[in-house]
């Protein structure tokens, strides 16, 4: 088929769904992301976006990209498969926790409440896609010694970035510390809630190199996440367990 | 309810949800959405500075500032996110066409773009890092032991200003000449009196005798004054620089400038030279009687508009500047099945492992798969007939195209029957034009021919009415003259060899390479084969990247939607009619002579040609060889060198062989003093004298330009968003943060430099400042190129110059003072630039730049396929011309050409370098975030060698080489660092080839204990993972300190390297 001319960059489409889902009855919006793998390019954008965007210590990752190769030379592909918290509509992780510190809001996001939440870690052992971590209270940079005056060390970063509160739930938390939320509870995904609250897509789609990523409402029939779950290429993952997440997959 | 049950909804209780509670919160998200999102953070945020309650603070206008990435030199357009002074996060530009295809509109109101965002790669993303790396510095640092030591104490910045400059002994090893006993020659008409007559002795027509006794007071200035040619003492100072762009390269000219010497050399040459300089070459146009004018650019595909595309040796989706701005043009396409790719590239890059078709080339064949290529495509008559046939500018125009050719121009042949010169008007008997040149002297110009219809006809090539068009494959007798089209050469060319020996050089299947060929073929216009370090850092690169260009010719693709593209930009120099400030005019001494890489300049035409071979190569076709300033400094050829002052470049870390280097800036007998300019103590800064601090890219200017894959014009400007860190000094009476612009001012101020101070650009313009000459430069793109500011931008609104004022309140007075600023362009233009920084920058609209299948921003020109200047050139280590067309040239081979058998000797393993899309070469180990993905490169290794060799996964393995059997980088006398790597077995790569992904392996930046003012501050182990191999690379048996060379298009040799593993 002839190439066309460019007309309307997918983010600037989604941002009009988000929009307009953002002005209907909130109870009848259903947000589900579609992963594109056939335009993944594998450039872990999204994984570094989210992790600034929720200013993540290390250890604690909410969408790691994976990569498999396939074939044997010279008939080799590589896929790459980015894995957001899935947002199942049937989550294994919700039941499990003893203080109903996760559960479902009302438009499919699985969320913790920070203040509920005692770090058991019940909830990253139910998860079967393993979208859960516990932040451990590390450091990037903190603890690199400085020469007063001289060199920056480890407090320029402290003041920078390493301190600075995520803007996680709309929340404004206080400078990450050793003793504070969201330290010591378990982490994820949460579709950017705090972004979509003031129109704004998801840290990852945005900035989407490959554009392999689309959010929105799965109950707008005019979404563009709705023609694409009506892809032959659709597949969801560990479909088997029943536990029907919000996060399809073209494979 | 829990505090962060404002947005989440609050907890139901394991499964019931509290329905009165959910609907007041849904309530309250509606209403805010329905009122639009600036209204929300308003709501929200009183103070927008503070995090308050609920509040995005990042989607109000006030916190964002545009300016531009520079984590890779893609240089995408940025949003960044300013919370308490600080960057918070950063995106991509909505109105920098990097980051959206189409990008917004010029005219979008910014608080309309406040929650629109571009896309940004990871390493973007991680950017935090960089500016609030721990391993920065503050002062400038002072070497308190040998060199390379890690050793420093802090000094005032006018302490070390004064050292530079008058120099002494500075470390108690005897008396350094500090930059005023260097650069004495100052006297701009003694020096313009010098460099004509030096000029004259080089070419024959001055004696030397007479040049001496008429300049017998100024003698003393020279280099060597038996040598006139090698200019002043001055040129024994040299500026060189890794990632420069404009304004802060209009820093350095002026610097440069005012210090008098030639010695100006940026690092084109270890990214990709030879692409660079056969294009310049074929760019050349038949100018007044001669071949000249190319211009140091290439060309690139429009991707978002190509059905079909061929990578060779390029990997947009981790580089190739890319990825941000490439890969959706790319992934657009294959979602609807209107675009496929193919890859030509030794490894399974991550482009390559989602082709259509992966060429998985032998290393040194890749130019063999363009013969392959032209000889299918002229064979099947599958080339543009009618777009080769217009022979000079006016048949173009006939044919709405915008380049021509010289394809169907005949060519003399030789007794020997090779090709040589042109078939010229005067062959014929045509007498020749007296015509006048651009500088009104009078010039003989002389017609070329094309044989139209078996009849000679002659032309002017670049002639605007009369077409000229010529038949394609000609081999004929004319006047008694052998002669041959130039398209009839390449016939014969590409014939040398069968399709299956032309695929047996390049390791593929021949029928695989007429299936790219046919394919190819199939999209008229709208096929493209991009082309990139892959086929030029080879010993050969110059005749690779000319191949296949040739390949792109062939369907006359320039300037096509979907085929090849230029980057364009708008003027900022203020030369164009009514712009208001011309900013490149500077009193200075006249710079000449003969540069210490020897660029420009053919041996036999200077006083130091005695017989080939030259000591070193000469590169008169090429300009800033990276690889050559410090070796060159080493063998003090052409002479010796004073000076150095290194500017955010890391020639150690990112040369191959670049260890060579480690003993020639340690030893200060070769190279006196050592500066750098660097934002830390880094693998090449840590050997020099004194390092100043400077500015991170989300702390200074710099004016970006553009890249042959953007087809829009533009003007990206980076600028301060956030406070900078280093000391802020005081020079010429104004306060401001260290940095390699304070650098200049400071030794400005004190030599009295011109061009610098009170009164620089004229009257009343004063250049204090950096934003002296930024500020203006953005003036003159906001007035536009049109007289009388036909195509000024407009004027921002009262918003928009509030908002200008307060998303800056958080910057010092040392980097933003409004009131100064406004001063500086003049009340009346100040709206108009405000516009341009308030959206970082001025970017063409998306349907401007494309009309009727073309690109707007044409190239527009000849395109040189048969290079006369080539032809009458010597090279400099054999004596003989070079060759003037694109041709298979094997490799590799050493810099006189002779192939190396380092393979025979028993070095079974090709070695390839690649940049992973989470670091750039040498500078972003520091960014922990984007370690996550990947914390450490591997030996990359096809599982049939690894069988063969007893390696699995993990292993450790030392690579050696010919040149380098221990496998070690020799940092200092009782330093190593073993190439030590683990090995990852993997079916990607082709058997025979190993790869290493570039930006790992670190010993300094961060990776390496330094000690400063006694204190040692210890190494972060994360930032030293993994393995850096070019090392191993090998180095040329002739030069012997420098890595292997292509001798005509100046490219050092990334990919022709034979090493061996060995287990540990």
């Amino acid at each position: 088929m002839a190439r066309q001319p460019a007309k309307e960059d997918p983010l600037i489409r989604m941002q009009k769904d988000l929009k307009r889902a953002k002005e209907k009855d909130q109870k009848t919006v259903r947000w589900i992301m579609v992963i594109d793998q056939a335009k993944c390019a594998g450039c872990h954008a999204c994984t570094v976006a989210c992790a600034v965007e929720n200013k993540l210590p290390p250890g604690v990752i909410y969408r790691p990209v994976t990569e498999h190769e396939h074939g044997q030379f010279p008939n080799v592909r590589r896929s790459f498969q980015p894995r957001p918290c899935l947002q199942c509509d049937n989550p294994p992780c919700v039941t499990v926790c003893p203080v109903t510190a996760t559960y479902k809001n009302a438009q499919g996001v699985t969320v913790i409440d920070y203040d509920r939440c005692i770090g058991c870690r019940y909830c990253l052992a139910a998860c079967p896609y393993g979208a859960r971590t516990s932040d451990f209270a590390e450091w990037h940079a903190k603890e690199v010694p400085a020469v007063k005056g001289v060199t920056a060390g480890g407090e320029w970063a402290a003041a920078g970035y390493e301190e600075k509160p995520a803007a996680e739930y709309g929340e404004a938390w206080k400078p990450r510390s050793r003793r504070d939320s969201p330290v010591g509870n378990a982490r994820k995904c949460h579709f950017c809630l705090h972004r979509l609250a003031v129109g704004m897509l998801p840290a990852c789609v945005t900035t989407c190199v490959g554009r392999a990523t689309y959010f929105g409402d799965r109950n707008d029939p005019q979404a563009l996440v709705r023609e694409l779950i009506g892809s032959p290429r659709v597949m969801r993952l560990k479909e088997e367990l029943g536990t029907k997440p919000a996060v399809y997959y073209l494979v | 309810m829990s505090r962060n049950a404002k947005i989440n909804g609050p907890a139901p209780g394991p499964v019931e949800m509290d329905r009165r509670k959910f609907l007041k919160c849904s309530a309250l998200a509606g209403g805010l959405a329905a009122s639009g999102a600036l209204a929300l953070h308003q709501a929200f945020s009183g103070d927008a500075q503070a995090a308050e309650g609920g509040a995005y603070i990042h989607a109000n206008p006030e916190n964002q500032l545009y300016s531009v990435c520079q984590q890779c030199n893609t240089n995408c357009g940025i949003k960044v996110k300013i919370v308490d002074g600080k960057a918070a996060k950063i995106d991509g530009n909505p109105y920098n066409p990097w980051t959206l295809n189409p990008h917004i509109s010029y005219k979008t109101p910014l608080d309309k773009a406040a929650t629109v965002e571009g896309a940004l790669c990871p390493k973007g993303q991680a950017g935090i890092q960089t500016q609030y790396d721990p391993y920065r510095i503050v002062k400038v640092l002072k070497r308190a032991g040998k060199r390379g030591e890690g050793k420093w104490k802090s000094i005032p910045f006018d302490q070390a200003i004064t050292e530079v400059v008058e120099g002494g002994d500075l470390f108690g090893e005897g008396k350094v000449e500090g930059l005023k006993d260097i650069c004495t020659l100052r006297d701009p008409e003694a020096s313009k009196a010098l460099a004509e007559d030096a000029d004259a002795v080089a070419k024959g027509k001055m004696p030397l005798d007479e040049f001496k006794a008429k300049h017998a007071d100024n003698l003393k200035h020279l280099i060597d004054p038996e040598h006139p040619d090698m200019g002043p003492k001055n040129n024994q100072f040299v500026f060189n620089w890794g990632r420069l762009k404009g304004g802060r390269s209009d820093f350095v000219q002026r610097f440069c400038g005012a210090l008098g010497t030639n010695n100006r050399h940026g690092h084109t040459t270890v990214c990709q030279g030879s692409l660079y300089f056969s294009c310049k070459a074929m760019s050349d146009q038949y100018t007044d009687g001669k071949w000249t004018g190319g211009s140091k650019f290439y060309w690139q595909a429009d991707l978002l508009n190509s059905e079909f595309a061929i990578f060779v040796g390029a990997n947009p989706y981790e580089a190739n500047y890319g990825p941000t701005n490439r890969v959706p043009m790319m992934t657009d396409g294959i979602a609807d099945g209107s675009f496929r790719f193919a890859v030509i590239d030794p490894r399974c890059s991550k482009t390559a492992s989602r082709a259509w078709k992966w060429l998985p080339v032998k290393s040194s064949g890749v130019g063999a798969v363009a013969m392959a290529m032209i000889q299918w495509i002229i064979e099947h008559n599958r080339f543009d007939a009618r777009y080769l046939a217009n022979a000079n500018k006016a048949a173009a125009k006939a044919d709405n195209e915008p380049t021509w050719t010289q394809a169907a121009w005949l060519v003399k042949v030789g007794e020997d029957g090779k090709p040589g010169a042109y078939l010229r008007g005067s062959d014929l008997g045509l007498k020749k034009e007296i015509r006048k040149d651009k500088d009104d002297k009078d010039f003989e110009y002389d017609a070329f021919v094309v044989l139209s219809g078996g009849n000679p006809v002659a032309f002017d090539p670049n002639h605007e009415e009369n077409a000229v068009e010529g038949d394609l494959l000609v081999e004929a007798e004319v006047k008694g003259m052998k002669v041959k089209s130039v398209l009839q050469v390449y016939k014969e060319v590409a014939s040398a060899k069968t399709p299956e020996q032309w695929a047996e050089i390049a390791g593929l299947k021949a029928s695989d390479i007429a299936d790219l060929a046919r394919e190819f073929t199939s999209h008229g216009k709208k096929a493209v084969a991009d082309i990139h370090r892959g086929a030029s850092q080879h010993t050969s690169g110059f005749y690779n990247v000319m191949a296949w260009f040739l390949v792109n010719i062939l369907i006359g693709n320039h300037d096509h939607m979907g085929g090849l593209c230029k980057a364009t930009t708008y003027d900022a120099s203020g030369k164009k009619p009514g712009q208001p400030f011309e900013v490149g005019k500077a009193k200075a001494p006249k710079s000449f002579g003969i540069d210490i890489i020897r660029g420009g300049k053919a041996f036999d035409k200077t006083t130091l040609f005695d017989k080939f071979p030259a000591k070193r190569v000469w590169y008169p076709f090429c300009s800033d060889v990276y690889q050559e300033v410090i070796p060159s400094i080493g063998d003090a050829y052409p002479y010796p060198i004073k000076a150095l002052m290194l500017y955010m470049g890391t020639p150690v870390y990112s040369l191959p062989a670049g260890h060579e280097l480690i003993s020639i800036l340690s030893d200060t007998k070769k190279l006196p003093l050592f500066i750098t300019s660097d934002i830390g103590v880094g693998e090449t800064s840590m050997y020099s004298d004194y390092i100043f601090p400077d500015l991170t890219y989300l702390e200074r200017w710099e004016f970006s330009g553009s890249h042959p894959s953007m087809p829009f014009k533009v003007f990206p400007v980076r600028q301060p968003v956030v406070e900078p860190l280093p000391e802020a000094v005081t020079v010429f009476g104004e306060k401001m943060p260290i940095s390699i612009e304070t650098l200049f001012l400071g030794i400005a101020e004190k030599m009295k430099l011109p061009g610098f101070g009170e009164n620089a650009f004229g009257p009343g313009l004063h250049l204090k400042r950096e934003e002296d000459l930024y500020l203006r430069m953005v003036a003159n793109v906001a007035y536009g190129e049109k007289e009388e500011g036909a195509d000024k931008v407009p004027a921002a609104s009262k918003e928009e110059l509030d908002l200008f004022a307060k998303s800056r309140r958080h910057l010092p007075a040392t980097v933003f003072d409004l009131t100064r600023w406004k001063a500086v362009v003049g009340e009346e233009l100040w709206p108009h630039v405000v516009t341009v920084l308030g959206r970082g920058g001025r970017f063409q609209d998306f349907e401007k730049g494309y009309k009727d299948g073309l690109l707007a921003n044409k190239y527009g020109k000849m395109l040189g396929i048969y290079l006369e200047n080539q032809l009458k050139t010597k090279n400099s280590m054999t004596g003989k011309p070079y060759l003037h067309y694109a041709d298979y040239v094997p490799g590799p081979a050493d810099c006189m050409g002779k192939m190396l058998e380092d393979e025979k000797q028993g070095f079974d393993l090709t070695l390839l370098t690649y940049k992973a899309v989470t670091q750039t070469k040498s500078r972003t180990s520091g960014n922990y975030w984007t370690l996550g993905p990947l914390p450490e490169n591997a030996i990359e290794i096809n599982t049939v060698d690894a069988q063969r060799l007893g390696l699995k996964t993990g292993d450790l393995v030392r690579v050696t080489s010919p040149s380098n059997p221990d496998g070690v980088w020799q940092l200092g006398p009782n330093t190593k660092k073993p190439m030590v790597g683990k090995v990852k077995v993997m079916e990607g790569i082709r058997p025979g080839h190993i790869a290493f992904a570039l930006g790992f392996g670190h010993w300094a930046n961060g990776s390496g204990a330094q000690t400063v003012d006694g204190v040692t501050i210890p190494g972060d182990k994360r930032r030293a993972g993994g393995v850096h191999a070019n090392a191993a690379m090998r180095v040329d048996p002739v030069l012997k300190n420098t890595g292997l060379v292509d001798p005509v298009g100046g490219s050092a040799v990334f990919y022709q390297s034979q090493v061996k593993l060995v287990k540990i």
